[in-house]
């Protein structure tokens, strides 16, 4: 009996070399190790052996049995591999090919950033609002601190419109906002401090060359409320500059002059290219700092105007440029800037 | 504004040992920004003085000559084409290595040794305009003569010998900061920062008594509040001395004669227009500030003619103007080079009005833009001290008379409570008062307990209390606050729909594969006309850039039929829109500004352009919460294809339209391709527009699925075949048009509709023999009520 057991072990061994196939292999093992298999043919002559000899060859079988699903498992293995091998090679396709999907659509590089730009202060409670891009002369200049005929109305080459003066105490002229800051008071007059809000909306100025559209984008933040110092808007910039252009960023308040903020600065922001540490030979910036934009102390003037006392409520403002503060970041070199609004798709469509 | 500061300059009233890097970081810091430092020797690097031992010709060229020059070292050989070269001259050699602006035009550029013509030319003998010195006065094609402003030895370097070893900051000046627009300005500030000692003082005249015959007389004194003016006699009008010269062409400013150039040296140096008659040219001996009579004309300097009106200052003689107060003098009246005697004035006048008047006369000069700035009456007398001293030493001459002196009121300075705590309160720090009160004093103010009386130099500037602030916190420096994210009570305001759901729609229609255009809201009145809108419905601007942008749009659709022509040739096929406002003009209030959508798609194949648009539309539509609307025929034929195009409706209200633009329109906009467009008044959408979704349970029960394809009608609208099929089985669940097919086997006139068909029970799942007579049914209907012909 134990030479029957070695004589099966050898013969399945010999014919599971020669499968090649998994239907041939599964016979196989069916006819060894099945219900009615060889294996269990010779076992049934167990009964006639004496007990000692019974446990002597049970473990034989037992040893048999494994052998013969070792080898089962090993040519199961080596099947499976060369199967995944086969189907590599049948159904080999150029992964190189381009993919194809639904068409891809594109939003204007601007919409993008006043949507993230709307987020960046949204964050730290600053709502948008929005306000009439042809306003008053009033909103735009005379409820801003600079009455008519004040020379710092020539920083605006502002467009007017061919319409009647409007003969009510807050109206004056009709133009086209040369910047953002009508929303000051017309938010003032609406909203009750604590005031955090944001402006961006269109802003329109005569000038057009490489470096100035006649219609281009603002961004304007107010917050006013009980106890707003320049330490908050510096926080506040700080905030925005290192989210919107990255951590590693520093601002500076850089004293300036406009007549709705006291005291005035412009912002400026470390260069990326050099980190901040020109030595004169930056091919971005001038001395490290790039200028982001302006910035202030709301003017009393401004807040009474708004309908609120100075004396109790302080507040600051700013009011930057998207395009140019978007072109800051993203380190895209536009030659021309009018490019934005010529709806060339070649332009959009790589935004 | 900027101005360029001579250091050299500056330190005359200025004591400072910094570098200028480190007093250029200070004073940007403080508000002066420095945006350039030049270091003039640099661009006098590889210069040398040359003595020119003798001129020969040149063997190959009539027009250029050899000069053999000593340049210290050695004497060399240059080829120069300087009409003016001679013999003994003094000149500048630019050597191998040194950078020159050729001919005054175009980059700098590097010096190579050369072969001109065939001969070697060590180096080149300068132009003035070649090394930087545009403005000084030269003959076009003569080489720079030095030999008059230098007795410097052959070989000395230029800087050296020319005394330009000089920094020029180039400074940004804020427009209410005109006493900054001025060396001494600049000097004050400087110091106030740098902690440096500012060392002007101001220069006193003599006293004379006697009026030389010469009188002056105010009549407008509240556009001239004071004006003062000397005479003086014997002056000699000639070319000023190098020094002088130098200062003027590092400043930015052109010499022309020592009596012209003193008044640009006190503009530059004091911040003070000053204004020089010869006194022989007045009729009368007088001088009368006077509003200009209507009508009036007036030869300037510019030798234009002006017509003035009465709402202008002039200066005038005994009979007609001679000089547009604080903008420009009068021709007839200027200094010449025969002049000897001359009255310089010295006035104040009104900014508002200096500003107006320029800008009547569209005319303007460096003394006007900072009459308009704002100055003080203060200022005069040491500058016209300042004027008269430099005359003296330039031009010769004695002064002749007192100094006139009219002035409406005694000066009282400004003064302005200050209260420290409250600055402390606006700036979030804690600065001791003595500190505050020490940087207001460095600036120049004087305190008294708690008023601060505000120096005549900043009596413009300067208007309330608040000012203080600015001046402490800039001096004490931007870069000593602490940065903090405000904390307290958060605003409760919510977000506007409009500017929320612009985002949204511009979000899914790019995701749809739309690309956004993005045009300028102004249009032109022919872009208008071409789409049929009534230019009175339109704002129209009083100053447009040009005629292509007069008005502001009251449609997007021109914008975008103009951007579809510019893209036809590039991209044959595209889908666009671009959702932003529309102004309409109103009487008496402002425009009305509300969103608007449009979408288009171009390419070759209406109708699958029109399925293509509709689905755009059906999908922002689902996406939008918009669940019920409806297409009806009946647009506008002018601007539409009338058999493809329909009204869009929405709960009722008219919302938009959808359709293939006309061919008038395609015409008139230059349009190739066929386009549809979809026109959306997003403002209308906006109270529609929801987030708000519905629910229905998933179904327990399995549904069947069949199609059929019939022949129907060319004319036969799906939306009637599907209406009446839906109602004719109730089991219905799906039914869905899949192909449309015209052409090989189909009747003309006809077409087949290929459809897929689901059924569905909520309570059961349904037999093969109930789809069937559903089937039936729907077969029924088709047959009986559109005459369809079953193909499967």
């Amino acid at each position: 009996m134990k030479t029957k057991l070695e004589q099966l072990k050898t013969e399945f061994l010999e014919l599971v070399e020669k499968v090649t196939d998994r239907q041939n292999l599964e016979r196989l093992q069916t006819e060894f190790l099945g219900r009615k298999g060889k294996l269990n043919e010779v076992m049934k002559d167990m009964v006639e052996l004496a007990v000692e000899e019974r446990k002597l060859v049970g473990k034989l079988a037992n040893e048999v049995k494994e052998a013969i699903e070792q080898a089962f498992h090993f040519q199961e293995q080596k099947m499976s591999q060369s199967e995944v091998m086969g189907q590599a090679e049948r159904e080999w396709i150029d992964i190189t090919q381009p993919g194809s999907f639904s068409s891809e659509g594109h939003l204007h590089p601007v919409t993008q950033a006043i949507g993230e730009i709307t987020d960046i202060f949204s964050h730290i409670g600053f709502t948008a609002v929005r306000v009439p891009e042809i306003d008053w002369d009033y909103y735009a200049f005379e409820s801003l601190n600079m009455p008519k005929d004040h020379p710092a109305r020539d920083d605006w080459e502002t467009f007017f419109v061919d319409a009647p003066e409007g003969s009510g105490e807050k109206e004056g002229k009709l133009l086209l906002t040369p910047h953002t800051s009508n929303s000051q008071v017309r938010t003032m007059e609406t909203q009750k401090p604590p005031i955090r809000m944001i402006n961006i909306g269109r802003c329109y100025r005569r000038q057009i060359d490489i470096s100035h559209v006649p219609m281009f984008h603002q961004f304007e933040g107010l917050m006013i409320d009980k106890g707003v110092s320049v330490t908050h808007l510096k926080g506040v910039l700080d905030y925005f500059a290192q989210t919107y252009f990255g951590s590693n960023r520093r601002t500076r308040l850089r004293p300036h002059h406009f007549r709705f903020t006291e005291p005035s600065f412009e912002v400026d922001i470390t260069c990326e290219v050099c980190g901040g540490n020109d030595d004169g030979t930056c091919r971005l910036c001038k001395a490290g700092w790039l200028e982001l934009g302006g910035a202030g102390m709301v003017h009393p003037n401004v807040i009474k105007a708004g309908g609120l006392d100075p004396d109790v409520y302080t507040g600051f403002a700013f009011g930057w440029g998207v395009e140019r503060t978007l072109m800051m970041r993203e380190g895209i070199k536009i030659d021309d800037i009018r490019i934005l609004y010529k709806n060339d798709l070649r332009f959009v469509n790589q935004f | 504004m900027n101005i360029l500061i001579s250091y050299n300059w500056m330190k005359e009233y200025l004591e400072t040992d910094l570098s200028p890097e480190e007093f250029a970081k200070r004073t940007t810091a403080s508000g002066n920004s420095v945006e350039v430092i030049d270091r003039v020797a640099e661009r006098f690097a590889q210069m040398v003085v040359g003595d020119v031992l003798e001129v020969k010709t040149h063997p190959n060229a009539d027009k250029l000559r050899v000069a053999v020059v000593d340049i210290g070292a050695k004497q060399v050989e240059i080829v120069c084409g300087g009409e003016n070269l001679s013999e003994g001259q003094k000149v500048v050699v630019a050597l191998p290595g040194a950078r020159v602006r050729w001919h005054g035009e175009g980059d700098l550029i590097e010096l190579q040794e050369t072969k001109i013509r065939g001969v070697e030319s060590y180096g080149m003998i300068c132009a003035s305009a070649e090394v930087g010195f545009e403005k000084l006065p030269a003959g076009e094609k003569d080489i720079w003569d030095i030999s008059v402003i230098t007795n410097a030895q052959a070989g000395t370097p230029i800087a050296e010998a020319l005394d330009l070893d000089d920094v020029i900051f180039d400074i940004e000046v804020t427009s209410n900061r005109p006493d900054c627009k001025s060396v001494i300005g600049q000097a004050r500030e400087g110091a106030a920062v740098t902690q440096d000692r500012f060392t002007w003082k101001a220069t006193k005249l003599k006293r004379v008594e006697w009026d030389a015959g010469f009188s002056v007389e105010v009549q407008e004194s509240s556009l001239c509040p004071r004006y003062t003016a000397v005479v003086i006699d014997g002056v000699v009008v000639g070319p000023s001395p190098w020094w002088l010269q130098k200062r003027l062409l590092l400043a930015g400013h052109r010499p022309i004669n020592n009596l012209v150039d003193i008044t640009n040296y006190i503009l530059h140096e004091y911040g003070q227009p000053l204004h020089t008659f010869d006194a022989d040219t007045l009729e009368g001996q007088k001088i009368v500030v006077r509003r200009a009579l209507k009508g009036e004309t007036f030869e300037a300097l510019d030798k234009k003619t002006y017509e003035l009106t009465d709402e202008m200052l002039v200066i005038a003689d005994a009979k007609k103007p001679v000089a547009v107060a604080g903008v420009m003098g009068g021709l007839s009246t200027g200094t010449t080079q025969a002049t000897t005697r001359v009255v310089i004035e010295c006035a104040a006048f009104d900014s508002v009005s200096v500003r107006r008047t320029a800008r009547a006369l569209n005319l303007y000069s460096d003394s006007q833009l900072l009459f308009e700035k704002g100055l003080s009456t203060q200022a005069l007398k040491p500058a016209l001290a300042r004027a008269v001293e430099l005359i003296k030493e330039v031009a010769g001459g004695e002064v002749v008379s007192k100094v006139f002196d009219e002035c409406a009121q005694e000066y009282q300075p400004l003064v302005l409570p200050f209260d420290d705590k409250a600055a402390n309160r606006l700036m979030g720090i804690e600065l001791p008062k003595k500190e505050q009160i020490a940087i207001l004093k460095r600036l120049g103010f004087t305190i008294q307990k708690n008023q601060v009386a505000v120096p005549y130099w900043r009596d413009h500037d300067i208007e309330a209390s608040v000012d203080f602030v600015e001046e402490i916190a800039r001096v004490y420096g931007y870069d000593q606050f602490p940065s903090q994210l405000p904390s307290g009570q958060l605003p409760q305001a919510f977000s506007n729909p409009s500017l929320v759901w612009e985002r949204r729609v511009k979000h899914l229609l790019a995701s749809a594969g739309l690309s956004e255009s993005y045009s300028y809201s102004f249009v032109s009145e022919s872009q208008l006309e071409k789409y049929g809108i009534d230019i009175q419905t339109a704002v129209k601007l009083r100053n447009p850039l040009n005629s292509e942008q007069e008005y502001m749009r009251t449609s997007l659709v021109p914008s975008l039929l103009t951007s579809i022509e510019a893209n036809q040739a590039r991209l044959p096929q595209a889908d666009i829109f671009e959702l932003a406002p529309v102004y309409l003009a109103q009487t008496s209030a402002i425009p009305k500004q509300s969103l608007s959508l449009v979408i288009g798609s171009y390419g070759t194949d209406g109708e699958a352009l029109f399925v293509r648009a509709k689905g755009i539309l059906e999908r922002f539509f689902r996406q939008t919460g918009i669940r019920e609307y409806l297409l009806e025929r009946g647009t506008d034929g002018t601007r539409w294809h009338a058999g493809r195009s329909a009204v869009i409706t929405v709960l009722g209200k008219q919302v938009g339209v959808i359709g293939q633009v006309s061919r008038r329109v395609e015409q008139a906009f230059g349009i190739d391709v066929v386009t549809v467009l979809i026109d959306l008044d997003f403002e209308a959408l906006l109270s529609i527009f929801t987030l708000g979704k519905s629910y229905k349970p998933l179904p327990l029960f399995p549904s069947v699925k069949r199609d059929l394809a019939f022949l129907v009608q060319e004319r036969s609208e799906w939306e009637s075949i599907s209406q009446a099929v839906h109602q004719s089985s109730e089991l219905l669940e799906v039914f869905e048009l899949f192909d449309v097919y015209r052409g090989q086997g189909i009747e003309e006139g006809k077409k087949s509709l290929a459809i897929h068909l689901s059924f569905r029970s909520s309570e059961r799942t349904l037999e093969a023999i109930e789809v069937d007579a559903e089937i039936n049914k729907i077969r029924q209907v088709l047959e009986e009520t559109f005459g369809a012909i079953m193909r499967s």
